[in-house]
């Protein structure tokens, strides 16, 4: 069964390098936009995973409500997502063309959301567009296109408005502040790279973004992490030695999975890309429609985005250090961890979180049981990965951390813990009929 | 304990300096000496724009061909007096009004002692036979080589043991027909083996291709043996790092290097490649350019048991070189750097770096008035900014470049080349505590007559040992070929050795300061006059 699933996510990716487009089939212009965007993601700098995860949120609460009224069983998030209101209300007196409405939604979506993307991204951009907006408008009554893409452009741009105010529009120097104050004492966060705009940590306001789902960003708060401690008696001592140990020890199974959820921004579609990937994998196996494409990724988008915000909150109150750090200067000053240290403080581990809070949505959608196929990093050369179900890529995912020797695993542990309850805020969403 | 404020260290060196390297004053000469020139293009040309910087008239102050893009190229005669302004006529009748040229690099081919040109163009590329009194002509049919058709954007050239013809390495980019989806699809690059009795066979590809932009033969462990080094693009592949291939000297087939070797992966946006020894041990580093920081490797073990692996260190933060946003100006988003050359500017026995910089093309995330660092070594190691002291800080989209004496004054004068903006010339006039200076050229009998792939080793008198590999390649679209300038400081004269292509040490010799010297393998040092 694993292998024929595996066969149909290999094919799923060639499909969507060639998808036949079908006039007024939505669907396919959801496949080929977040074909697309996963790509913007991966070569423009500014995603780091908060920045992605926001970005894949709000793309994907604009098809959702582009739908809504529609044909399809879709019920508003407004009101139920944190100051949204009511988007404009189509005529119902009028015909739509469904097709037409998402596609413009998300042609208006990707074109905000995406935009800082280099010359390469706005010529692609601009390919995707005229080559959808073309298929998407064929046999389409005149009126009813202008009245169908006015209305996706309309519903686009309510929620544009609305998300200009959440306090993480506006990302400047890749996310990187140009002043900082690091926090004194050994405890604490400092630099791991000579990269000279990564002497600063990354993004460390984004804990004040305004949250979607989920109540505030200390709704799902984590306990501060064991007491740091150079003991060797110490549970922080403790933690530290297994990641030593775990990584001069590592197998070529974990150094694999270390690897294959490692993710790294400008290198990967990110964290959250890593997951909105599986989601459509999933989506293109089922046939699914493009309401059903729409919940999905915004359900999705919504359960990462708030995860950032939680987690970031953590990150900057506890403003722990990096293993790296901390085994070169109290264990082996030779040690090396595996994967690239990302910049900013460890606890909690942000994959962790955002996978525990996608496990939950995914499941809430495709079901508990889901068993898949991962091929996300198969143009990287990397084999697919298959999992019985999400929880248990969530768990695979955190634990890669400790293999590529970023992280601890109390931040591991409890970070898939806070996701879990971050991404109950999102299940939790009224979506459809 | 008042928190540690380190906003200070995103602008500053990492270390303090000891002393402060003189700066020379340059003049913008570029209105007035006639250099009349843009490198124009959108997409296709977003990348590229190079000088190709070689003497085809022997008066020792060298011509300057630039990549025109959609523009034709232009040659550039040298019509500059000896230490004086710079002044330059356009030729246009010379065979070298192509389009579509994306980059240029000096080197003869063909050994007959005329400087010909390799031209690296978005679609075929071309050889062009250099005639004499710098006239060219088309010689890539003649000779054999297929220019085939590509996105062209790297070049490097190397003569291996025993052979007349060099080995030419062409680096592509992107395959320019993926519209929507050109992530992942970047095209191999090709290497030219020579064909018995001469011209070329045709051409091998090496795949992986990563979209380089910037590819170098060196001999990184200083075996007499030669790698290429590639540096490549991240934004455009998938799976890839910057690469060193081997290159067999019987003409084998290429392998890379592998971790198993010592190669460690790195993945930047590979943009140029710069070479010199700093650190003076006795092997090249190489500052690669990117966007944001840019990187200075170093071998991470030289004196490993057995011979260095090939395993870097970064040391652009300990000495100052990461050049990772402006230095100058209101825009605080970080850089993208372009050309890189290691050149002693001061003329102070120490290796500066001249780094042209601009943007890719409205991108963002990324500084729109981005200025060229020109960075100046101190005693200790560490680097200062002294574009904006020194008059060359400009904030043109720049490309490519070159740091190289056109005056024959024995001062290296700076050339950027900038996208949909005049090319920029400027002449270095000296100044206080600039030191003297000598310049070289090697010369072979035959084949390799610029005797690339030697090694230069020069000790001023008092002072530490420079050593330099003369290559053609690196950079970003171009390069220069012919004259070696040498800083001395306060030195009137140098010993200086030329380890020769095939590994023959030649004698120390002496040689006064301020004068161009011609080395030939078995002769006497010959001075040359303007």
């Amino acid at each position: 069964m694993r292998d024929l699933r595996w066969i149909a996510g290999m094919a799923m990716v060639v499909c969507l390098a060639a998808t036949p487009l079908r006039a007024g089939d939505g669907a396919v212009s959801m496949e080929n936009w977040y074909r697309l965007i996963l790509e913007l993601v991966r070569h423009t700098p500014t995603y780091s995973p908060p920045v992605a995860a926001r970005a894949f949120a709000y793309t994907g609460i604009i098809a959702h409500e582009a739908q809504v009224g529609g044909p399809g069983p879709g019920v508003t998030l407004a009101g139920q997502l944190h100051e949204l209101t009511a988007p404009p209300a189509r005529d119902p007196a009028a015909t739509y063309d469904e097709g037409v409405v998402v596609n413009a939604a998300m042609t208006a979506a990707v074109r905000t959301y995406f935009s800082n993307t280099g010359p390469t991204g706005q010529r692609a951009m601009d390919a995707m567009e005229k080559a959808l907006a073309g298929q998407m408008a064929e046999g389409v009554d005149p009126a009813v296109l202008a009245r169908s893409l006015a209305y996706g452009e309309a519903v686009a741009a309510h929620v544009i408005a609305w998300s200009a105010t959440d306090g993480g529009a506006v990302v400047e120097n890749l996310g990187f502040p140009y002043e900082y104050e690091l926090t004194p004492g050994p405890a604490h966060w400092v630099p791991t790279s000579t990269v000279a705009v990564q002497q600063f940590p990354l993004l460390p306001d984004w804990g004040k973004t305004r949250t979607f789902a989920m109540p505030e960003a200390t709704t799902c708060r984590l306990p501060p992490p064991p007491e740091y401690s150079e003991d060797p008696g110490s549970q922080f001592y403790k933690e530290a030695k297994e990641v030593y140990d775990t990584v001069r020890s590592l197998t070529p199974e974990q150094a694999a999975i270390a690897r294959f959820w490692s993710d790294d921004p400008m290198l990967s579609s990110t964290p959250p890309g890593h997951w909105i990937f599986v989601a459509a994998t999933e989506l293109k196996l089922e046939g699914a429609d493009a309401p059903r494409w729409a919940l999905v990724m915004a359900r999705l988008g919504i359960a990462v985005a708030d995860s950032f915000i939680g987690c970031w909150h953590d990150k900057y109150e506890y403003d722990l250090v990096r293993p790296v750090t901390y085994i070169q200067r109290v264990i082996d000053p030779k040690w090396q961890p595996i994967l690239i240290t990302p910049p900013f403080p460890e606890y909690p581990s942000g994959h962790s979180t955002q996978s525990g809070a996608a496990a939950v949505v995914l499941a809430t959608d495709f079901g508990a049981d889901h068993a898949f196929i991962d091929t996300t990093h198969g143009d990287e050369g990397m084999d697919p990965r298959p999992f019985a179900s999400f929880e248990e890529a969530a768990q695979n995912a955190g634990i890669s951390r400790l293999y590529g020797g970023i992280h601890f695993r109390s931040a591991i542990e409890l970070g898939l813990e806070q996701g879990r309850c971050i991404g109950a805020f999102a299940a939790a969403l009224r979506m459809s009929e | 304990m008042r928190p540690l404020v380190l906003a200070a260290a995103l602008l500053a060196p990492a270390a303090a300096h000891a002393d402060t390297p003189p700066v020379p004053v340059f003049a913008d000469e570029t209105a007035a000496s006639g250099l009349t020139h843009t490198f124009a293009g959108e997409w296709t040309f977003m990348v590229g724009g190079g000088a190709a910087v070689f003497d085809c008239s022997g008066d020792l102050m060298p011509e300057v061909f630039l990549a025109g893009g959609t523009a034709p190229a232009q040659l550039f005669l040298n019509r500059s007096t000896p230490g004086g302004a710079l002044a330059f006529a356009p030729a246009p009748d010379r065979g070298l009004d192509i389009d579509a040229v994306s980059g240029a690099w000096p080197l003869d081919v063909d050994g007959d002692g005329i400087t010909d040109l390799a031209l690296l163009r978005v679609g075929p590329d071309r050889l062009m036979r250099g005639l004499g009194d710098c006239r060219f002509r088309d010689a890539s049919a003649e000779w054999g080589f297929d220019g085939l058709d590509f996105w062209s954007t790297a070049f490097a050239a190397t003569w291996l043991p025993g052979g007349d013809w060099p080995v030419l390495a062409v680096g592509t980019y992107i395959d320019r027909m993926q519209e929507a989806f050109p992530w992942g699809n970047c095209t191999p690059n090709q290497l030219y083996y020579p064909a018995p009795g001469g011209g070329y066979q045709a051409p091998v590809a090496l795949t992986p291709g990563f979209c380089a932009l910037s590819i170098l033969f060196t001999d990184w462990n200083r075996s007499g043996a030669v790698s290429l080094r590639v540096s490549n693009d991240r934004e455009y592949y998938k799976g890839g790092q910057e690469q060193l291939w081997h290159v067999p000297a019987d003409g084998g087939a290429p392998a890379l290097y592998t971790e198993a070797e010592g190669w460690s992966r790195l993945r930047i946006w590979g943009m140029g490649i710069a070479q010199a020894d700093v650190t003076g041990d006795g092997f090249p580093d190489y500052y690669l350019t990117s966007m944001a920081d840019n990187k200075f490797q170093v071998l991470a073990d030289p004196g490993a048991e057995g011979g260095p692996k090939p395993r870097y260190a970064d040391q652009a933060f300990k000495r100052g070189i990461t050049a990772h946003r402006p230095h100058a100006g209101s825009d605080l988003r970080p850089s993208t750097a372009w050309h890189a050359e290691f050149s002693d500017v001061n003329l102070d026995g120490l290796v500066d770096l001249f780094v042209v910089k601009g943007n890719v093309w409205d991108m963002p995330d990324f500084a729109q008035q981005d200025p060229n660092n020109l960075l100046l070594q101190g005693a200790d190691g560490v680097f200062t900014e002294g574009s904006v002291a020194a008059g060359v800080a400009s904030f043109a989209q720049g490309r490519g470049g070159a740091a190289v004496d056109l005056n024959a004054d024995g001062m290296p004068d700076l050339i950027a080349v900038n996208r949909n903006a005049p090319s920029e010339v400027w002449r270095n006039t000296g100044g206080p505590g600039i030191g003297n200076w000598l310049s070289l050229r090697l010369s072979m009998p035959a084949g390799n007559r610029d005797a690339i792939g030697a090694i230069v080793e020069l000790r001023p008198e008092g002072g530490v040992l420079q050593t330099r590999e003369i290559v053609v390649g690196g950079g970003h679209g171009g390069g220069h070929l012919g004259w070696q300038g040498f800083g001395l400081g306060a030195a009137a004269a140098a010993e200086v050795r030329v380890i020769w292509p095939g590994g023959a040490a030649g004698p120390w010799q002496g040689l006064t300061a301020g004068r161009h010297w011609l080395l030939t393998p078995g002769a006497a040092p010959a001075e040359v006059s303007p």
